[in-house]
């Protein structure tokens, strides 16, 4: 047995040409409707957050609120909710179902948006997703890859749902 | 003969097991069996996370880590399965692979502190495994199952895939990733850029998992810290390599990263070959050199 054969050594000089996965697009926000929800008609609801609400949402989630990212809907049995978080290295759009007990019935991802190196927080690379409809203009089509490398943490999505519960309970479920 | 009809491709992910774990299906006909099939799968991650997430104070390794010192625990056979598979490679590995790390990585910010500190000689040979699925730590030991358990909720949801009758399929916990049927291409993240990939693998029925440093590294009160913890020396490993492990199952091949980063060459190489498995390293620090 040689140490070769079982490992290699590959050289790293090599950089491809193209991103791995740079946007991702898993679904539609209406393909999570659909999903979550079925047939059902889903009303929207207006989060208009009082900075007093807003304040009492950070410090229940312990997690920034996202400005403005948070659109929520009532279906007949339950709520219907999208939002966008920004962690380290990516944007993550996703969709949350609860049921009307406000537990989280449902998540999915909807579209995942990679910057490695600091473009996340930069305010040219987020405006240029900002009132953007969810959807196929942003597929990037048979380039989509598989990937291997270092696991990439989600907690800012642990974080988001955080804050989207307590979102429910100040502004949705004490109306 | 009839012609097949034509086949319908869902991607879809989660957040779960503290990454994003992406499902990516084939099969012919309608979408809402492939859908039900995914939704399965979902589950089985789900599960996976609920038994043995280091975070969720009612899984089986909190459980463990504040009771399996003073009374044997009787775990889930899925617990169970992965406990066993962590003591067959840190056997193997003569330690390079261990799960007793967990106060370091809380030390380190990497995990939630604990209700205090604890002594942190012990390893994984004061783990020990009784008949009937039941466990018992011989020293103070925090256990971390987040360098296999990743791994583990990818076979599950694979077999769940399978057994569903799903002919094509991919699922990827965070980079530790297996294919279901035909061969698929696979991109390793470079490991100074990740934005880029440096290489392509073709795997058919096959797993691969990777680690490196370049998302996780971060500056702690100790000093400059990574949740890749060189076991014996109990030291963050700061490398600038990538290590990817192509095997049969996910489990293995998420474990055995480790054991490539920490192990002797010849040690890895032994273990990779009973293992039937193969490493890819990519170190710039060398190719440099």
């Amino acid at each position: 047995m040689s140490i070769s054969s079982r490992l290699v050594y590959l050289p790293v000089a090599a950089l491809s040409v193209c991103a791995p996965a740079q946007a991702l697009v898993y679904m539609s926000v209406e393909d999570a409707q659909k999903l979550m929800f079925g047939e059902q008609a889903l009303t929207p609801l207006t989060l208009a957050l009082s900075p007093e609400q807003s304040a009492a949402i950070e410090k229940d989630a312990g997690a920034k609120v996202f400005a403005g990212s948070l659109r929520a809907w009532k279906a007949n049995d339950g709520y219907f909710f999208v939002d966008a978080v920004i962690g380290k290295h990516d944007l993550i759009t996703y969709a949350v179902a609860l049921g009307t007990d406000g537990k989280v019935r449902q998540v999915e991802v909807l579209e995942y948006r990679e910057a490695y190196g600091g473009d996340v927080r930069n305010p040219r690379w987020l405006a240029q997703f900002k009132g953007k409809q969810h959807g196929d203009e942003l597929r990037i089509g048979e380039g989509i890859q598989n990937v291997s490398g270092a696991t990439l943490s989600c907690e800012h999505v642990t974080d988001g749902i955080r804050r989207l519960l307590a979102t429910y309970a100040i502004a949705i479920a004490q109306h | 003969m009839p012609s097949p009809s034509p086949s319908t491709e869902i991607r879809r992910a989660r957040p779960l097991l503290g990454t994003l774990v992406e499902i990516r299906a084939t099969a012919a006909g309608p979408r809402a069996p492939l859908h039900a099939a995914i939704d399965a799968a979902f589950a089985a991650v789900e599960q996976v996370h609920r038994l043995m997430s280091f975070h969720d104070a009612g899984s089986e390794v909190a459980a463990l880590n504040r009771e399996a010192l003073h009374r044997s625990l009787r775990v889930d056979a899925q617990t169970w399965t992965v406990l066993a598979a962590a003591r067959r490679l840190s056997q193997l590995s003569e330690g390079a692979f261990d799960i007793s790390i967990g106060v370091h990585l809380q030390d380190w910010g990497y995990l939630p502190s604990g209700p205090g500190p604890i002594p942190s000689e012990g390893n994984w040979a004061d783990i020990e495994l009784l008949d009937d699925a039941r466990v018992r730590f011989h020293r103070p030991l925090r256990i971390d199952l987040g360098g296999i358990a990743k791994g583990y909720a990818v076979d599950c949801a694979i077999a769940v895939l399978r057994e569903a009758g799903i002919d094509s399929a991919l699922v990827n916990a965070g980079g530790d990733l297996r294919v279901l049927g035909p061969p698929q291409q696979v991109q390793l993240r470079h490991p100074q850029n990740p934005a880029f990939s440096a290489h392509a693998l073709s795997l058919c029925n096959e797993a691969l998992a990777t680690s490196a440093n370049y998302y996780a590294r971060r500056t702690s009160a100790s000093g400059e810290v990574s949740p890749l913890l060189d076991p014996r020396s109990r030291r963050p490993w700061l490398g600038a390599a990538s290590v990817s492990v192509r095997a049969a199952d996910c489990m293995s091949a998420d474990a055995l990263t480790k054991v490539v980063l920490f192990a002797a060459p010849e040690t890895a190489a032994r273990v990779l070959e009973a293992c039937d498995a193969r490493a890819y390293v990519q170190n710039p620090l060398e190719a440099a050199a």
